[in-house]
């Protein structure tokens, strides 16, 4: 029974991946303008495939983390490898739902790379190490920080195509990708809704987190810099909510400073990969030992 | 043989061009007066601001005769005593030239804006009228439905009508690339220059509000009553940047009417929401500076007019794709017309073989095969019949093929010499071919896909 599970997994896996790669491939013919040749309308047509295409890996990305999660029988949010292919799953979600919603179809072309690095990666790396103390804190504190890396790696994308919109616009240089990215409001207009939707999860993650680390007594410097980083991203993107409605800082600084918190999370995200690295290492080391 | 008499914007000027052009109410009358004109068979009347021009058959092989009634008409038309007075301006093209002419207008590329997709819908509106008219039916009609479905691959074929070719809309195409679309937005006319006019009008359409603004308060208030916007006082330009969205600039004044302060001010009160200025006045009307604030962008007179030409020199680029496109078309109608030539002579040939043949059959049935039954009978009159087929076969395909390649004359004279062939049934017969494969089901505009053959 538990071989045929993991033989349909692995089609899933299979599936999956293949639509994330044609998505991207799609995606990165459309922003080189490929292919260039006439009729024009070939261009199109392939580029409108390619978020069809996510929103086709997404279901069977979540069928995925599934019925791995039941074969490997791991609680699907522990690991990071696993972690992070539930993000750029819900990444990919969010992206299927807002994008008709914010007409940002580009971002796409972000988060399914994106979603494919993860998805291959939650494969290669090995499984790290159970966490040393359960909490009924943590389940919490995973869940809202995966929805909410979620939704800012998409306000990232949007954040990123903004600045080559605008940097275009200051140069008059009108050509090239600038005529394939979306206008410049509608990208500043999603990569706000996404940081307004991904903030709260946030909150609640850096709560959580908080919780938690006084529950258990963390101390390690790996851990304080975790913590530290997380309470810069979280500041950060407070920080760029709050000065769009009081100051009206928009566009370029709005840009600036969800890249930079979206960057303390990455931070955030690399120290639990290396942790659970470390773990792997130390409990390979262990098992090593007469 | 088609024919084209008329005269654009490449050899007339305007003054002779607006004495010819004909408008919805004079149209009807020009039509009924070229059809008196028997040297015609079809026709049709072409007016544009940039063309005047009449396409037509002529009636017989005569082609002398129909362009000089074409030229009295249009004299008479413009009001002029003698056509004579028309003579240098009036370009004339007849055959393979006049139908590659026909394709290539309906295509735009004889326009003055290249790849313009105006002059389809006035090729249509044309053809539709002397569609009505009772003037258009046959080949000519056949051509000018097969020029629309010629535009239609043109414009898909190549990028000929992509790009921005105008201030107004490069304007416009700035815009959506900033607001997607304006539905939400506001436009504000500063000044009320001609250029600026024409910009916000495009502009305009899909804004949630259009307002004006002048140093004169009355033109300000005139032309937003023709442009459905609404005015505001000079003294409030500071507030109506707070709220405007787009401003197109376009005043007389020799220093900067918007300044970096007032933009920051306004920037200020609009909480950072994107500006763009769209400053077509010479000298301009908006610091430079104003550039470079944080979501604000000037794009002045010289800035949009580098992406016309850029957006000219790409539809050139595409001309050459688009004349192979048109080439091939033109072969291909010829081919189809030609054919239609020497289609007479095949019938002729045809109706003579069977004449002969079953007039032998019938004499025969009479006589030594009087004891035949009715089975027999017909079997022998089905093998006469393909008899018939098979032999003519070749003939027929040879004749064909020479139609298509032009010179069919001289070998069709010399099939009806050899089977003395009526000239007059063949001709009457190929008005039964002309009406049978043209006016079957008269063409209309819609018919674009429709293939020859």
């Amino acid at each position: 029974m538990r071989q045929v599970k993991l033989d349909f997994s692995d089609l899933l896996f299979g599936a999956t991946a293949l639509s994330y790669l044609a998505a991207s491939a799609l995606f990165i013919a459309f922003l080189v303008g490929w292919p260039s040749g006439r009729p024009q309308s070939l261009g199109v047509a392939l580029a409108r495939w390619a978020p069809r295409l996510v929103a086709l890996a997404v279901p069977l990305h979540a069928a995925h983390i599934v019925l791995s999660s039941l074969v490997l029988h791991v609680c699907p949010v522990e690991g990071m490898h696993f972690a992070m292919s539930i993000v750029s799953m819900l990444a990919a979600l969010a992206y299927v739902v807002a994008r008709r919603r914010f007409r940002v179809d580009v971002v796409g072309a972000f988060v399914a790379p994106l979603a494919l690095t993860f998805l291959l990666a939650s494969r290669v790396v090995g499984a790290g190490g159970p966490p040393k103390l359960r909490s009924a804190v943590l389940p919490f504190h995973v869940a809202a920080n995966l929805l909410g890396v979620a939704l800012f790696t998409l306000a990232f994308a949007a954040a990123v195509a903004y600045l080559v919109q605008e940097r275009h616009l200051k140069r008059k240089d009108l050509h090239g990708i600038f005529e394939r990215l979306p206008p410049l409001e509608a990208l500043d207009r999603a990569e706000h809704r996404f940081l307004v939707a991904g903030f709260p999860l946030l909150t609640i993650g850096v709560l959580t987190g908080t919780l938690w680390a006084r529950e258990v007594e963390a101390g390690g410097a790996a851990e304080i810099a975790r913590a530290a980083f997380g309470y810069v991203s979280w500041a950060l993107f407070g920080a760029v909510l709050l000065l769009r409605a009081a100051a009206g800082w928009r566009g370029r600084r709005a840009a600036y400073g969800t890249i930079a918190g979206f960057g303390f999370t990455v931070l955030v995200l690399a120290l639990y990969v290396v942790r659970d690295a470390m773990t792997a290492q130390a409990v390979a080391a262990a098992g090593a030992l007469p | 043989m088609i024919l084209v008499v008329g005269l654009s914007h490449r050899t007339a000027p305007v003054d002779v061009r607006e004495r010819l052009a004909a408008g919805a109410d004079t149209l009807a009358t020009v039509l009924a007066r070229l059809a008196r004109r028997t040297e015609l068979s079809e026709f049709m009347f072409l007016s544009t601001c940039n063309r005047v021009e009449v396409i037509a058959l002529a009636a017989d092989q005569s082609a002398g005769d129909a362009l000089r009634a074409i030229r009295e008409e249009l004299a008479l038309h413009g009001g002029l005593s003698h056509d004579a007075e028309l003579a240098p301006y009036l370009y004339e093209t007849r055959d393979d030239d006049a139908v590659r002419h026909v394709f290539r207008v309906a295509a735009s590329l004889d326009s003055m804006v290249l790849g313009e997709p105006q002059i389809l819908g006035q090729v249509k509106q044309a053809y539709d009228a002397a569609v009505a008219a009772g003037v258009l039916k046959g080949t000519l009609a056949r051509c000018v439905s097969r020029a629309f479905a010629v535009a239609k691959r043109v414009r898909t074929e190549t990028a000929i009508g992509v790009g921005s070719v105008s201030i107004a809309s490069v304007a416009v195409d700035l815009a959506a690339h900033m607001f997607g679309d304006l539905s939400d937005h506001a436009v504000l006319l500063l000044g009320a220059g001609e250029m600026a006019e024409a910009a916000a009008r495009s502009l305009g359409r899909g804004a949630r509000a259009l307002r004006i603004c002048n140093r004169s308060f009355e033109r300000a208030a005139a032309l937003a009553g023709q442009m459905h916007a609404s005015a505001v006082p000079w003294d409030g330009l500071d507030s109506e940047l707070a709220h405007a969205d787009v401003v197109v600039a376009s005043t007389a004044s020799q220093t900067p009417v918007v300044t970096r302060e007032m933009v920051k001010r306004a920037m200020k009160a609009r909480k950072g929401r994107t500006l763009l200025f769209v400053d077509i006045a010479v000298p301009r009307n908006v610091e430079p500076a104003v550039h470079a604030i944080d979501n604000v962008y000037v794009y002045n007179v010289d800035d949009l007019e580098q992406e016309v030409a850029r957006g000219m020199k790409a539809r050139e680029k595409e001309l050459e794709a688009a004349e192979k496109i048109v080439a091939a078309e033109v072969a291909e109608f010829l081919a189809w017309s030609r054919g239609l030539e020497v289609q007479p002579t095949l019938v002729a040939m045809r109706a003579k073989a069977r004449a002969v043949l079953f007039a032998e059959l019938e004499k025969s049935l009479s006589g030594r095969l009087k004891h035949l039954g009715e089975g027999d009978r017909a079997a022998l009159q089905q093998m006469l019949e393909s008899a018939v087929n098979k032999w003519l076969h070749t003939p027929t395909t040879k004749l064909k093929s020479r139609a298509a390649d032009g010179d069919a004359e001289t070998l069709a004279a010399t099939v009806r010499f050899l089977f003395d062939l009526q000239e007059v049934s063949a001709a009457r017969e190929a008005d039964r071919v002309r009406a049978e494969s043209d006016g079957r089901s008269a063409p209309t505009a819609g018919d674009e896909d429709e293939r020859l053959h």
